[in-house]
């Protein structure tokens, strides 16, 4: 998609792309145009500009042409806070469409320390590589000693191996070697999860990214970056971000459960009797049974990760208890038990899969032996019977087998790392109506029947079931009311993407959301400042706009329609059972007006900026 | 009138509820004043110093379901929470 770009001022930060070809072991480094910078700005909106340019009908997500790409936002090792992320996309190997995800931390600034907005791979290696970037030096490695490693382990040898702790490393674990479409890709203890990218690496045999960069990172402005970050780290340090600095974002699960929106067994219930047992703050709170530590990514104040351990076992196991990942494998396992859910988020983490769509995918399991589809000791072989490893909800003790098969792809753990839409079309039996999942991307852990316009952007979100695209939940909790109409439900959900696209793009932690007081002005602002090339708060909007436009678009040529943006069977057969939400759920006409008025208000944008990429 | 409290507000008041000398019903202003002289630790950081609104992303939830329209009174019966919901990194 062709945007008419005026020549601008000229971009201040790293602007190289470093494209490599793993099959022939070639890379080049080409500097990208400055229009390149004031049309994406960065993070998201590069990375999807970048596989827009290349993605241009169906391709093998698991096969060498489909690219993946890594591209820093515009803000690694500056001083703004909260900021050192990169954003990476692919086409998902789980889902078929678009796949584009954040990591953090260290690796995001020594990528711009390299001299680089971006990297973007294609082809495949013909045995286990290591991509080594040493400022200006590319150089292919052999990684076959790095098999079955994790992403923690790969980073040791590989430091150990360059002798130099300074390195910062990205690595697939042995899920994403296996070709686990829902394998994770990891960087200094962050993931970015969603989705398969971690697959994609894999079946390119690219075991890790190492980096070492020492290079200077411009900036325009440097006196304007240092008031504007100054101002943003007070207010990252003060009662916006205090949630996530105290609590973490576990605290969720309290008030999920009061709220009766707290996705139970595999969505069957929408409160959970066990929830309180495995609460981050009852285990805060039980004094002397379990150490707490806290982490966070580079250049940080929020520091926002809150890891749990017994305290008689080796503090390097304790493990992060965000919300989602202890609610995938608590609440929609039916599972009360905090040491067991801890282990499995530690396992997952290890073996680099995504907690969501793992935990997922074993709920979903537990209902189809419940219905008598797949046997309750499929993950019970000898040395886990004596365990009572049987495959029903409740059962702490099926989490590690049931991790172990899927990461190693072993009997049902096969089936299920495919994801549930894949898993559930071989089951058979009539599973589909047990697999939670939007373009077969496994739900988040919010209740959407009780929240029609958090629903919508689920349905519409172009990577499949994502939370972090179009949250729109704090809308329909202020205003719960029914007499909203379609077409506002539909412009909050719109908002709620572009915001995200926005924020994606410039790549700002949504944990500081609450610390902009006009964000739209105020990042603008910022990254004219650091950029050296000027951003009000429409030309944000509008890039942020054509971002988006370029994810439909993206999704178009590989097959996406309108019918694909639905939700579960059971979000519209199955009201909720009980609870204050009881007997809410999404009326499929209501889903299908709602759609209409989205797209309606979607063509109308694109036809005012000439962007219209709709198939509808 | 019972007020349920969870998140920060519940790790600075350190207790899961506080019980209101309120008989009758009332709008958020006057609700979040009575809060505030109850426990005086939700200031700032729950309740501006104002004393009549919430510190976003704070939210006042009637039964866990909805958040009250402006000027509407609320009572014992709608059971009133104090909440802090928000995600995504």
């Amino acid at each position: 998609m062709a945007a008419n770009l005026e020549p601008v001022e000229r971009y201040a930060g790293p602007r190289d792309l470093l494209e490599v070809d793993l099959t022939a072991r070639t890379s080049r480094r080409i500097a990208l145009r400055d229009e390149v910078f004031a049309d994406a700005l960065g993070g998201v909106g590069l990375a999807v500009r970048l596989i827009d340019e290349r993605v241009r009908g169906p391709l093998d997500p698991l096969g060498p042409e489909n690219p993946v790409v890594f591209a820093a936002g515009p803000f690694p090792s500056t001083a703004v806070p909260a900021a050192n992320k990169h954003a990476l996309a692919t086409i998902s190997p789980l889902t078929g469409f678009l796949n584009e995800g954040l990591s953090s931390s260290h690796f995001s600034a020594v990528l711009r320390r390299c001299g680089l907005a971006a990297i973007v791979i294609t082809g495949a290696a013909d045995a286990w590589t290591t991509l080594a970037i040493d400022g200006d030096a590319v150089r292919f490695e052999d990684a076959s000693a790095l098999q079955g490693l994790s992403a923690r382990e790969t980073t040791k040898a590989l430091r150990d191996a360059y002798g130099d702790r300074s390195v910062r490393v990205c690595a697939i674990g042995a899920a994403g070697e296996r070709g686990v479409r829902f394998a994770a890709v990891e960087n200094d203890g962050r993931q970015a999860g969603r989705g398969g990218t971690g697959a994609v690496l894999g079946a390119k045999r690219l075991k890790a990214i190492a980096l070492r960069g020492r290079g200077e990172v411009g900036i325009a402005d440097p006196h304007a970056t240092a008031a504007i970050a100054a101002t943003l780290r007070t207010r990252a340090l003060g009662p916006k971000t205090a949630k996530y600095r105290v609590l973490g974002t576990g605290a969720n699960l309290r008030v999920l459960q009061r709220m009766g929106q707290l996705p139970t067994r595999n969505f069957t219930a929408a409160q959970f009797e066990g929830a309180e047992n495995v609460t981050p703050e009852r285990a805060r709170e039980s004094k002397g049974t379990y150490l707490e530590l806290r982490a966070g990514c580079a250049g940080c104040p929020v520091q926002c990760e809150h890891l749990y351990v017994r305290k008689e076992r080796d503090r390097r196991s304790a493990a992060a208890s965000e919300y989602e990942s202890v609610w995938a494998f608590g609440p929609n396992c039916g599972v009360d038990d905090l040491d067991a859910v801890l282990d499995a988020i530690g396992r997952c983490d290890e073996l680099g899969l995504d907690t969501i769509s793992t935990g997922s995918a074993i709920a979903f399991a537990m209902e189809c032996a419940d219905h008598g589809l797949v046997p309750r000791d499929a993950f019970a072989p000898e040395e886990h019977a004596a365990r009572g490893a049987e495959l029903r909800f409740g059962n702490a003790a099926v989490l590690l087998p049931a991790i172990e098969a899927v990461a190693a792809r072993s009997g049902l753990g096969d089936v299920l790392a495919d994801g549930v839409r894949a898993a559930a079309h071989r089951i058979g039996g009539g599973a589909e109506r047990f697999a939670m999942h939007c373009k077969g991307l496994e739900l988040p852990g919010y209740e959407p029947r009780a929240l029609p316009t958090y629903a919508l952007g689920l349905a519409t979100c172009t990577r499949g079931a994502c939370h972090n695209r179009a949250a729109t939940y704090d809308r329909d909790l202020r205003d719960p009311s029914d007499d909203r109409d379609d077409a506002e439900r539909a412009r909050d959900a719109i908002e709620a993407e572009d915001r995200a696209v926005a924020w994606d793009s410039l790549v700002l932690c949504k944990f500081v959301r609450d610390c902009f007081e006009d964000f739209e002005m105020e990042a603008a602002a910022l990254w004219s400042a650091v950029s050296g090339i000027a951003l009000d708060a429409a030309a944000l909007r509008a890039a942020a706009h054509r971002t988006w436009e370029r994810k439909r678009a993206i999704n178009a040529r590989l097959g996406w329609t309108p019918r694909d943006d639905t939700l579960p069977e059971r979000l519209f057969a199955e009201p909720i059972p009980s609870g204050p939400n009881a007997g809410r759920r999404i009326e499929l006409d209501r889903l299908a007006a709602l759609s209409a008025a989205y797209e309606a208000l979607r063509r109308e944008a694109g036809a005012l900026a000439g962007t219209v990429v709709h198939s509808a | 009138m019972k007020v349920e409290l969870f998140g920060m507000a519940r790790a600075l008041a350190g207790v899961s509820h506080v019980d209101l000398a309120l008989d009758e019903a009332v709008a958020l202003p006057d609700f979040l004043r009575s809060l505030a002289e109850a426990v005086p630790a939700l200031v700032p950081d729950v309740i501006a110093p104002s004393l009549d609104a919430l510190v976003e992303p704070n939210l006042l939830l009637l039964d866990g379901r909805r958040a009250p329209r402006a000027g509407e009174t609320f009572g014992a019966a709608d059971n009133p929470c104090v909440l802090f919901l928000a995600s995504g990194g």
